[in-house]
């Protein structure tokens, strides 16, 4: 029988997509990549090694899905991957969008904060910008 | 009855002196807050040294963000009323009792200061202004509020609008989505007429290319509006 997939072209893909793999665990492992946000990588690339090692996995899917060539459904699966990975990066810089104006806002007014209790303990020595620490007084 | 002045400003140094006069000798008894959006043109020093209160963001944030910054330091402090007031020159203070009025009298929690319904002062270009009926038509549509000016981003807001501002406010482009969402949450949204000058220094943030930008951002903000806010709690 014809194979679905060269075997060259397995070997390649298997080999790219556990380095892959490897690096991501690299990533985490040297803290910078957090599981929460790479699990999303991992999983769907622990899939695709599933299919490119099975290949009977892709035919298999190819039918479930209705889609005669099972070469089209690796690239309709393969779009969806990247787009399901791109989509919850997206969601994770949103979510640090808001964190990050939130936390500007407080510095802005704890900065506020501070600067008016320092103008109230030494009045002479806060200036209208910034009192040096030391005008402060003792005790 | 305690107002205050919110007054978002991104490198507004140079027009911060007569904004501060005109607000001194128009609206006194308003405690002013500056919110000096990241500037690098030592906006927050000059506001300082104007005897004004700053807040001073490490980060520019963009209007929204800004503006919020204020709602939320209104509501710390607890002031009934927060008047929202550009530092370009463009909002003349004298008509910060105008905008006051209604939620004083409990007849509004939101008021827009409205360049439509006053005679003459800066309407802005007839481009802007298609834009602006667009937006105010769309606005009475979605959301059955009839607002004439919805990108004016002067306007006064009442205690419980000061509570749904700084827990929530969008970000770029907000004034027409913030009476959006005030409406979404029940507050009364009402109009006052004020007459607007052109700014004195500076351009202003939003360029003739990126207004058709604005109309679809604004557009699709409002139509993705979230299907309802969280109740308030007084928190």
């Amino acid at each position: 029988m014809h194979p679905i997939l060269p075997v060259e072209i397995q070997v390649l893909s298997l080999a790219f997509l556990l380095a892959f793999t490897a690096w991501v665990i690299w990533l985490i492992r040297s803290q910078r990549l957090h599981l929460r946000e790479s699990l999303a990588w991992l999983l769907t690339t622990l899939a695709a090694i599933a299919v490119i090692a099975y290949p009977k996995l892709l035919v298999a899917g190819a039918r479930l899905l209705g889609v005669e060539v099972p070469a089209n459904a690796l690239f309709g699966l393969g779009l969806l991957y990247l787009a399901a990975n791109v989509l919850a990066a997206t969601i994770a810089i949103s979510a640090n969008t808001a964190r990050v104006r939130r936390l500007t806002q407080e510095c802005a007014l704890l900065r506020a904060e501070i600067e008016a209790l320092r103008a109230s303990v030494a009045p002479r020595a806060a200036g209208p910008g910034v009192a040096p620490p030391g005008a402060l007084p003792p005790g | 009855m305690r107002v205050a002045a919110i007054v978002p400003a991104f490198n507004e140094a140079r027009n911060l002196e007569r904004l501060a006069e005109a607000l001194r000798t128009r609206a006194p008894g308003c405690d002013v807050c500056v919110v000096d959006d990241g500037s690098s043109d030592g906006t927050a020093r000059v506001a300082a040294s104007l005897g004004l209160s700053v807040l001073r963001l490490p980060l520019n944030l963009g209007i929204g963000g800004a503006v919020q910054a204020g709602y939320l330091w209104a509501w710390e402090r607890g002031y009934d009323v927060a008047v929202q007031i550009d530092g370009d020159g463009q909002h003349d203070p004298a008509f910060l009792e105008a905008l006051v009025a209604p939620v004083a009298d409990g007849r509004a929690d939101v008021v827009i200061g409205s360049r439509f319904l006053a005679e003459g002062g800066f309407r802005s270009t007839a481009v802007r202004r298609a834009g602006i009926r667009y937006l105010s038509w769309f606005l009475r549509l979605r959301c059955g509020v009839r607002v004439t000016d919805p990108t004016s981003g002067f306007r006064a807001a009442g205690r419980r609008a000061i509570e749904l501002f700084a827990r929530y406010y969008p970000s770029d482009y907000p004034e027409p989505e913030a009476i959006a969402l005030a409406r979404r949450a029940g507050l009364r949204v009402e109009e006052v007429p004020v007459r607007m000058q052109e700014r004195a220094h500076g351009v202003s943030s939003i360029t003739a290319l990126r207004t058709l930008y604005y109309l679809v951002k604004v557009s699709l903000a409002l139509v993705l509006l979230p299907p309802r806010n969280e109740p308030l709690d007084g928190a």
